[in-house]
């Protein structure tokens, strides 16, 4: 039972992940390769919130959503000025300085040793989140909130605009538009969003390292959005689901561990191959990836 | 000059370009797209910009609007009275100036429906500011509502009662016909606050009873909405039936001015443009 809990808790965390990202690739048609990156951002926040500042659960969450925001402001400015593929290489820039920084200020974030025993979450500054159950509560509620958020956007006059500018940017700044103001908002939200991931991730392992906000944690981020769907609700979740559930599925036909860890990188590979054949807007998604 | 809503005044546009000279060297050179060009535009009717392939017409639209700056000159638009430049604002504020565009190609947004392509043209953006649709949900719903009827009213103003766009509101505009896709461009611009409409070729490659649609949506711009219009138009017939005024391009420069009947009986503008 504890290991089924164990996977819903991660469920709910990369639900987070797909469904903030979505919001860039598939309303905003923004391939970002840096969302591994707010995501260490939440979590590295998160301890510095709890170790350093002692703050009960719902500053912590304002705390974390803020502070990633705010740092995604400073690279959402120079990077939305680009397009198409320039941007797509800022944002792997970007990853690839965050996760450098992440791995080399050994003062701050000790590096490559990570930073074991992260406190736990306190509810109302004294209720202790920790153990299974209560965390797979918390992360569901947050998952939810954060779904909730996104549906009313994408379902909002703001979403009609990003969509606008999916389809076509020149349109949009034609009806009286800033576009780049609109691309920046979307950023700052998406990446937002994207620290509680990393919030609960931190609270929830109890030690965080530089390996875990990669770039192949980005490129999984992204499959996921893919795989499932971009341009609604529904696709990012159902992506979070697959690829969670698929290598966990793979444990039970039983490959020897050495060739189940390899043989996940083939299902997802093979997956968005099939997919961009003969589905490309994903398993539930709206939207075609141009 | 109460007459006019556009002077455009010396405005010089060039392009650098490679050539190819005689000894097979590559030169730079200035390739000069529109040339201390002039020209007023009339205020609260129709005027067509005729002209052949490579002429400007569209760069003129395009620095007009802000999607292209002009090297010199100068562009005032008036609005309440008084002219102000539109040179060196980006596009989305001289949109908001009352400067309205419909592109050659149409450019809706083909994968969202009907509906959303006339919503997102309002003149009024409340709900776009992100979380203002989540923190006054209701007060979003109503603005919602008011669009929609406003984009009703225009279908039904403009196409009648039943009328194709309204029977497929809740399609995506990708799926229209060509000719729809065109009046959908058009109808749009109803929902904005324009005074000036630009607008590029709107009756090319539509058939003969969609050119008389766009022609109809094109009056009802001028003489119900009080706005100019301003067109690109290689349609004679057209240009003879629909405009008050028309102006002849050649070169990056306008070359004729005056009724359409003057200007295409023109004696330069029947060699170099109609080949008669």
């Amino acid at each position: 039972m504890n290991y089924v809990i164990h996977i819903l808790i991660i469920i709910n965390i990369y639900i987070i992940l797909t469904v903030c990202t979505n919001l860039l690739v598939g309303l905003t048609n923004l391939l970002s390769l840096g969302q591994a990156a707010f995501y260490g951002i939440g979590a590295y926040l998160t301890v510095l919130a709890l170790t350093v500042f002692h703050l009960p659960l719902i500053a912590v969450i304002l705390f974390v959503i803020i502070g990633t925001a705010l740092i995604s402001l400073l690279i959402a400015y120079p990077s939305l000025r680009l397009k198409g593929d320039y941007f797509i290489l800022a944002t792997l820039g970007f990853q690839l300085i965050i996760y450098t920084i992440l791995y080399n200020w050994v003062a701050v974030t000790r590096g490559p040793y990570g930073i074991p025993g992260i406190p736990a979450l306190k509810l109302f500054g004294m209720v202790d989140i920790s153990g299974l159950y209560p965390f797979l509560i918390l992360s569901a509620i947050l998952a939810l909130l954060v779904v909730f958020i996104f549906y009313r956007l994408i379902h909002s006059p703001f979403g009609r605009v990003l969509k606008g500018i999916r389809d076509d940017e020149i349109a949009v700044l034609s009806l009286g538009r800033n576009v780049t103001k609109f691309k920046i908002w979307t950023f700052v939200i998406s990446s937002g969003f994207i620290g509680i991931a990393g919030m609960i991730y931190a609270t929830y392992v109890t030690y965080i390292d530089p390996t875990s906000f990669n770039l192949d944690e980005a490129i999984f981020i992204l499959a996921a959005v893919l795989i499932g769907g971009t341009g609604n609700i529904r696709g990012p979740v159902i992506g979070a689901v697959f690829v969670i559930l698929v290598p966990e599925l793979l444990r039970f036909v039983g490959f020897p561990d050495s060739i189940a860890a390899n043989m996940r990188q083939i299902v997802y590979g093979l997956t968005l191959v099939v997919l961009m054949y003969f589905r490309p807007q994903g398993i539930a998604g709206e939207f075609k990836l141009q | 000059m109460d007459d006019f809503i556009l002077h455009i005044n010396s405005v010089n546009k060039s392009f650098a370009r490679n050539i190819i000279n005689l000894r097979g060297e590559v030169e730079d050179e200035r390739y000069r797209i529109i040339e201390d060009l002039d020209l007023l535009v009339p205020d609260g009717k129709i005027t067509a910009l005729i002209g052949g392939n490579g002429a400007g017409k569209t760069s003129l639209f395009n620095i007009i609007s802000g999607f292209m700056k002009a090297d010199s000159g100068e562009v005032l638009f008036r609005n309440d009275g008084s002219f102000a430049s539109l040179l060196g604002l980006n596009p989305e504020k001289i949109t908001l100036k009352g400067v309205g565009r419909m592109f050659q190609d149409s450019h809706i947004f083909p994968d969202m429906s009907v509906m959303d392509n006339m919503m997102i043209a309002d003149s009024d953006n409340y709900g776009e500011a992100p979380f203002v649709s989540l923190i006054q949900f209701k007060r979003t719903k109503k603005f919602e509502i008011a669009r929609a009827e406003k984009a009703n009213k225009i279908f039904t103003d403009l196409l009648g009662n039943p009328n194709p766009l309204w029977e497929k509101r809740n399609e995506l505009a990708g799926s229209l016909s060509y000719g729809q896709q065109r009046i959908l461009g058009l109808t749009r611009l109803l929902m904005g606050d324009y005074k000036l409409v630009l607008l590029d070729e709107p009756t090319a490659g539509v058939n003969p009873e969609t050119i008389k649609q766009i022609m109809n949506i094109i009056r009802f711009l001028v003489e119900n909405k009080r706005m100019s219009v301003f067109l690109i138009e290689h349609n004679m017939k057209v240009v003879l039936e629909l405009a008050d005024f028309c102006s002849f391009m050649s070169h990056g420069k306008i070359t004729a001015f005056g009724t359409p009947e003057d200007v295409i009986g023109n004696k330069e503008v029947r060699q170099t443009y109609l080949g008669l």
